[in-house]
C-alpha cells in the first residue's frame, strides 16, 4: 500500500504545486526578489497547517504515524542550503517543481531535471572524499525542537503553527507589481 | 495565468486555500507511509544504472549503498508529482510557456537552458549534501519540528533572495 499512498500523495501535491503556480520559475522569481510573496506565504501556510494537523494526529494514533526526522549536521545542511539557494535563486525550480513543470510541457525544466542528474551523480563520486568528512562535523543527530526543549511536541507545534500563521495574514501578499 | 492572484467565490485567496490542502494532505502522508521528500531518487536512478552498468562500483559506493534501491514510496510520489503537473495544467486556459526567462531583460533559449542546467546541479548538489530539499527538509522537515528544516530553510532564502537579486541587477545592467 506504501507506493500507492505515495502515488496519490504525489499526483495531489504535483496538482497543488502547479494550481499555485509553484513550477513557474517566473512565479519563484518574484517571490524570490520579493516582489510578491504568493509561493512564500502558499508554503508558510502548508507547514503550518501540517504541523498542526500531524501533531494532532499524533495525540490520537501516535503507533499510526511514519515520522522520519533528518539528522541536523549544521554545517553540512547550512551549506547545502546555501548551495541550494544559488540555484533556485537562478533557475526558479526545485527537484520536485522541475518534474511538475515537465508534466505541464515545460521544455526548460527538462535541464533542470538533467542539471539535478549531473549534480547528484557528481555528488556521488565526490561523497566518500569530500562530503562525508563534512556531514560528520557538528552533528547533533535527529533533533527537533521539542526533543532539544523536552517539552510535548504539540506545544512548539501549537505555537510555531500559529505564529507562522499570524506572520502570513500580517505581511502583503503583492509588494510591486512587475 | 493568473490563478493564483484570483479569489475564490468565499473570497479566501487560492494560495491560502491551496496551502491548507497541501498541509493536510503532508499530515496524511506522515500518517498513511513517511513524510515527502523527492530529492533522495535522483541518486537512487543513478544507483541503479550503476548497478546496472557497473555492479562492483555500486556495491563499494557507500552514498549509493546508503540511498538503497528505487523501489520505494519516494520514487512513486515523484511520478506522481508528473501526473498532477499534467492533470493541474488541463484546468489552465493557456497553456504553461515552453520556455520561459524568470529574469529580468531578455535572454535566449539556449541561454536559459544553461542556466536552467547548472541550477538543476546546485539544487541537487546542495539537497544532497544537507540531505533533503524543498519537501524533506523545508515541508517535512519544519512540518516535523526538526531542526534541520528550519537551518537549511534559512540556508534556502539567503542566497536564493541574494541571486535573486543579483540576477536582476546583472541582468538590468545591459549584459
Amino acid at each position: 500500500m506504501t507506493n500507492f499512498y505515495a502515488l496519490l500523495t504525489g499526483i495531489a501535491m504535483g496538482f497543488l504545486i502547479q494550481r499555485v503556480r509553484a513550477s513557474s520559475p517566473a512565479m519563484i522569481l518574484q517571490n524570490l526578489r520579493l516582489e510578491n510573496l504568493i509561493i512564500i506565504k502558499f508554503m508558510a501556510t502548508t507547514i503550518a497547517v501540517g504541523m498542526i494537523a500531524t501533531y494532532t494526529l499524533n495525540l490520537f494514533v501516535p503507533e499510526l504515524m511514519h515520522f522520519d526526522i533528518k539528522p541536523t549536521y549544521l554545517v553540512g545542511v547550512l551549506l547545502g542550503g546555501l548551495i541550494f539557494g544559488v540555484g533556485f535563486g537562478l533557475g526558479g525550480y526545485c527537484p520536485g517543481t522541475c518534474v511538475v513543470a515537465i508534466g505541464e510541457g515545460r521544455r526548460d525544466a527538462w535541464f533542470a531535471l538533467g542539471g539535478g542528474v549531473a549534480g547528484a551523480l557528481v555528488f556521488t563520486l565526490v561523497y566518500k572524499s569530500v562530503i562525508q568528512p563534512i556531514v560528520e562535523l557538528m552533528d547533533y543527530g535527529k533533533i527537533t525542537v521539542q526533543s532539544a526543549l523536552d517539552i510535548p511536541a504539540i506545544v512548539p507545534a501549537l505555537v510555531i503553527g500559529i505564529l507562522l500563521l499570524v506572520v502570513v495574514k500580517v505581511l502583503p501578499t503583492q509588494i510591486k507589481q512587475a | 495565468m493568473t490563478t493564483a492572484s484570483i479569489k475564490s467565490p468565499a473570497g479566501v485567496p487560492n494560495w491560502l486555500s491551496l496551502g491548507i490542502v497541501f498541509g493536510l494532505v503532508g499530515a496524511a502522508s506522515i500518517l498513511l507511509w513517511g513524510p515527502i521528500g523527492v530529492s533522495g531518487t535522483y541518486p537512487r536512478v543513478i544507483g541503479e544504472i550503476a548497478r546496472a552498468l557497473a555492479p562492483v562500483y555500486a556495491s563499494e559506493n557507500p552514498y549509493l549503498v546508503k540511498m538503497g534501491s528505487i523501489f520505494r514510496g519516494e520514487t512513486f510520489l515523484v511520478i506522481g508529482l508528473l501526473i498532477g503537473g499534467m492533470l493541474g495544467a488541463r484546468k489552465d486556459v493557456a497553456k504553461a510557456p515552453k520556455v520561459e526567462n524568470p529574469h529580468a531583460g531578455v535572454e535566449t533559449n539556449a541561454k536559459r537552458y544553461t542556466e536552467a542546467f547548472l541550477a538543476g546541479f546546485l539544487l541537487l548538489f546542495g539537497a544532497r549534501l544537507a540531505g533533503g530539499c524543498t519537501s524533506g527538509l523545508i515541508i517535512s522537515g519544519m512540518t516535523q519540528l526538526s531542526l534541520a528544516g528550519f537551518v537549511f530553510a534559512a540556508g534556502v532564502f539567503a542566497t536564493g533572495i541574494g541571486t535573486a537579486k543579483l540576477m536582476q541587477a546583472m541582468r538590468l545592467g545591459g549584459n
